[in-house]
């Protein structure tokens, strides 16, 4: 018996030029204020040299002396220092799920997660943010590249083209590894479809325990959403090889959609719960839409 | 209700499996199609609680399950033939015979159908009566019967025959019909020589013989039933329906008249009320007259007749002349009548007589003249190569042969006057002293409008001709003139001379004839009609499903012949160079072509122009021999099966199923 006729390779590209062209103009929005790493364009808690006054403090021996106000030093006579405040990089992590059931759909919900990173992605580039794309497959492949400025657009393209379905590993062992990869701060982006027999909380706690800006698109296909089925059937999980016999009948789709809509439910409330912007999606909504309406609306992107 | 048990027990137990084997399939469901899904994580979540559900809790909605069941079980029950019994025939052999003559295509049943589709509704209604083991054989006639299917216990095979039956625009004639059905139940008999006692070939097997009929069919008179036991069923309104035909259809060259060419018609009515009718009488395609309002009295007839002699100085080829009942009745076929005009030709005509002074004065007239070259010639001609030849060849139309006969009988109409052909059929029998003529077919073209009453033969002989010749002129002893088919030829023998030779080389008259206004006459109808035979084809020649002989003026390898439908049929002479053609089922125009040739050679038309079809009326009475078989009129109710219902209802259930499996409304 062939296996899934809906698994198919989709020769669509990850970025379209009008998409690019969309994309130039958009921000990502962070709700929390993060150190960076390096001289940026977003405020930092850091203060620093810019043109943006944020405090003053009393002079110690060794401050620069430029920074001094000399005015206050006329009328109280004492040394004040003027602060500025820092203007730093964003750190921009995305996640993506590459276990085995994200090669389903039409597109696959892979090559979906990958045109919603390289969007995600590309906004980040053009803020000069720190953009790091990561499979979340238990650090089974080299560390992903940190990528900053436009010009390092081929190189995300590349790098997530190269992206392969199959790591069977459990999200939260997966998360786990991510974390203890990457310690910095900043906006996370985890696009899964949360199919993990073992549940999905434990990875968002580790997440949440990060204290980062946490995304969670949630991917799944139309025909997880719809399933065509019809007759006796033996379903056969692609991960771990679980058989489930089912005879199709209209209750049994009706109970099916009810378990779905349960399921989202429950991750929707688990994410809410826990300060977690929690966006559902079908493969067939396109990332343009997702991006610069969903996404948009949920204050990722501005 | 009754059940009729149509299956043996062992077909019953597996059709009993059928219900478990569903139930049991159902539930194990052997085959599953394995699919490959991203995860299993929703499935096993959704089918969890379904798991905990019993067996019988799942039966309680399963929709699909009850309607298969329901569906075999319709299946099954129509396998015992459930239906209300009907009346069934008494006697265990059945013979239909039923008419597919012309009249039975007359529309006048209750229902509208044509006779023959009431015959064949009631037959098949008497089949379906008919017990299990009961044998039944079917006998189609019209002119000639056709056993269609003999005695067979295969009732279905019976129906299927039955519908196989078409119209014919023929006529009827039962006789054969007859002798077919009584082929088992009146079986030969044969006897020794060594014993005065007959002994029966076969046994005699009894049968009820089932007549179909509207009882317009030639006498019988002797025919012996025996072992059968008859049932006649008239078939067709008791009273006689609205019909008004055509039964008579002709050309004719008015002598009298100086050489007009007349249309005759006879219009029969066979309803009892007087008819009124419009009649139009076409050449070829066009519309050349027409009359309105012609009345036709009740049970009554009605001529009609026009006029052609315009036509006939235009003429250049041979042309349809068709006459049409304009008014519409409920039997189609007589309101069409068809002939066909040929352009004037002046026959050929040879007379070899040792001088006959008459019948060289005769046929030296003006009249004659006209439409034929006389060529008079004595005995010895016969021997002469040139006679040889033109006689083989068909050069002549016709040759009178004056009290002498050729060896090889010539390839046209002939003559033979105080002599008979030396072919097969012909005698003469008795000598005649002084004999007055009793009576004169005056039907005949040729004795049309001569009047034999004043005419005295002193010697002569009477004649006996061919199978299938016809008596033109009777003396008490027999008949003096007859005339027979040969070959597609007409011998026209008449059984006295009209002078005596005698030894001394004088002659003597045998006969006043000459002398009368007839004799000329006569020649002049001799001579129309058999020398130039073809002008005026008439209508009565062919009817349908006769056979006609073609003779083409040159000899070629084959002719194209095309029926009135359009269909053509390629015909190869016989060795006399003559086409036998034998598909004339249809009454109309058949046109002739020679080879490839796309010229049209000649025409002939096929007329039923029946007086006993025509005639509607319903015979409530058969008379078979010496019985007379009164109608019956049964409508008795056939079996009628609830099965056909019960099929369809397991088809729809079947279809309903279909409908709930694929759209998953509810399982």
């Amino acid at each position: 018996m062939p296996l899934n006729p809906i698994k198919s390779e989709s020769p669509e590209p990850l970025l379209s030029p009008a998409l690019l062209a969309k994309l130039e103009s958009m921000e990502l929005i962070s709700r929390k204020v993060f150190r960076g790493r390096m001289k940026g364009e977003r405020q930092s808690r850091r203060k620093g040299q810019s043109v943006e006054f944020a405090d003053f403090r009393n002079y110690v021996a060794g401050d620069d002396l430029r920074f001094i106000d000399w005015n206050m030093y006329a009328r109280l006579d004492k040394l004040f220092l003027k602060l500025y405040l820092e203007e730093e990089d964003l750190h921009f992590y995305t996640a993506i799920d590459v276990s085995s059931s994200m090669n389903f759909g039409t597109p696959t919900k892979l090559h979906y997660a990958k045109q919603l990173a390289a969007a995600l992605g590309y906004i980040g580039l053009c803020r000069t943010d720190r953009v790091k794309i990561e499979p979340l497959d238990g650090a089974r492949t080299n560390a992903a590249p940190v990528l900053r400025g436009r010009k390092s657009l081929w190189r995300m393209i590349e790098y997530l083209e190269s992206l392969q379905p199959g790591t069977n590993c459990t999200l939260a062992e997966a998360v786990k590894s991510f974390c203890l990869r990457n310690t910095g701060k900043g906006i996370l982006v985890l696009i899964t479809d949360l199919m993990d027999k073992s549940g999905y909380e434990e990875a968002l706690k580790y997440l949440v325990a990060r204290n980062l800006d946490i995304y969670l698109i949630h991917v799944l296909s139309q025909e997880e959403i719809d399933p065509d089925l019809t007759g006796d059937l033996k379903l056969v999980d692609c991960e771990d090889q679980d058989i489930a016999e089912i005879s199709v009948s209209q209750r049994l789709i009706d109970r099916y959609r009810q378990t779905l809509a349960t399921f989202i439910e429950q991750a929707r409330d688990f994410s809410s719960r826990r300060g977690i912007v929690y966006t559902m999606t079908s493969t067939e909504r396109s990332v343009d839409r997702l991006v610069s309406r969903y996404l948009r609306q949920r204050g990722l992107v501005r | 209700m009754s059940w009729i048990n149509t299956l043996p027990v062992w077909q019953w137990i597996i059709l009993g499996l059928i219900p478990p084997l569903i139930f049991l399939l159902y539930f194990l469901k052997l085959r599953r199609t394995p699919l490959e899904v991203p995860s299993t994580y929703l499935w096993t979540k959704t089918i969890e609680d379904l798991h905990v559900n019993s067996i019988w809790q799942r039966l309680r909605k399963n929709l699909l399950l009850l309607l298969q069941l329901l569906a075999v079980a319709m299946l099954i029950l129509s396998c015992s033939r459930p239906g209300c019994q009907g009346e069934q025939l008494v006697g265990d052999r059945f013979i239909f015979v039923v008419d597919q003559s012309a009249s039975m295509s007359a529309t006048d049943t209750l229902d509208g159908l044509t006779r023959l589709e009431e015959s064949k509704k009631q037959i098949n209604t008497l089949i379906e009566r008919m017990k299990k083991n009961d044998t039944g054989m079917l006998i189609s006639f019209s002119d000639r019967a056709i056993v269609q299917q003999s005695y067979t216990k295969n009732h279905s095979l019976l129906k299927r025959k039955l519908q196989a039956i078409q119209q014919t625009e023929r006529g009827s004639d039962i006789n054969e019909a007859l002798l077919a059905a009584s082929g088992l139940a009146n079986p030969g008999r044969t006897s020794d020589r060594n014993s005065n006692v007959d002994v029966q070939v076969a046994e005699a097997l009894e049968a009820t013989l089932f007549i179909f009929s509207d009882g317009a069919v030639k006498s019988v008179p002797t025919f012996s039933l025996g072992n059968l036991t008859p049932e006649y069923r008239p078939i067709g309104s008791v009273d006689p329906p609205n019909n008004v035909g055509i039964t008579a259809f002709s050309i004719n060259e008015q002598m009298d008249l100086g050489g007009q060419v007349q249309v005759f018609a006879r219009l029969q009515n066979s309803s009892l009320v007087d008819s009124t009718i419009d009649v139009e009488l076409y050449v070829g395609e066009e519309l050349q007259d027409a009359r309105g309002a012609v009345k036709v009295p009740g049970l009554g007839s009605a001529s009609l007749q026009f006029e052609l002699t315009d036509l006939m100085s235009g003429l250049e080829k041979a042309t349809p002349i068709r006459l049409k009942v304009e008014t519409p009745d409920v039997y189609l076929q007589d309101n069409q009548a068809f002939c066909i005009l040929n352009p004037p030709r002046v026959a050929n005509v040879l007379i070899v007589s040792d001088y006959n002074k008459y019948l060289d004065l005769v046929t030296k007239t003006e009249r004659v003249r006209k439409i034929a070259n006389v060529q008079l010639e004595d005995r010895s001609y016969l021997k002469d190569k040139v006679y040889l030849e033109r006689a083989t060849l068909g050069f002549y139309d016709l040759i009178i042969f004056d009290q002498c006969s050729p060896d090889q009988p010539p390839a046209c109409n002939a003559v033979y006057w105080a002599s008979i052909p030396r072919t097969e059929g012909w005698h003469t029998n008795e000598n005649l002293t002084t004999t007055p003529i009793v009576d004169v077919d005056s039907s005949h073209p040729l004795m049309f409008a001569i009047q034999m009453g004043n005419v005295n033969i002193l010697a002569g002989q009477t004649l006996t001709g061919p199978q299938g010749s016809i008596s033109l002129i009777d003396a008490p002893a027999g008949s003096v003139m007859m005339i027979g088919s040969r070959a597609g030829f007409e011998d026209l023998v008449i059984g006295f001379p009209l002078l005596e030779y005698l030894a001394n080389g004088d002659t003597s008259i045998n006969t006043d004839w000459p002398k009368q206004l007839s004799f000329p006459l006569f020649i002049q109808n001799v001579i129309t009609t058999l020398g130039g035979g073809a002008r005026f084809s008439t209508s009565r020649a062919n009817t349908p499903g006769s056979i006609v002989l073609l003779k083409t003026q040159t000899p070629v390898d084959s002719i194209q012949v095309q029926d009135p439908v359009g269909s053509s049929t390629k015909l190869i002479p016989r060795s006399d160079n003559i086409f036998s053609y034998s598909q004339t089922d249809q009454s109309g125009v058949y046109e002739v072509r020679s080879g490839s040739a796309a010229d049209l050679d000649q025409m002939f038309a096929v007329n039923l122009l029946d007086r006993l079809e025509s005639d509607l009326a319903v015979r409530q009475e058969l008379k078979l021999g010496y019985t007379e078989i009164q109608g019956k009129t049964v409508t008795a109710e056939a079996r009628k099966d609830y099965w056909t219902w019960l099929v369809l209802l397991a088809l729809a259930l079947i279809s309903l199923e279909w409908y709930v499996y694929n759209r998953r409304v509810l399982i």
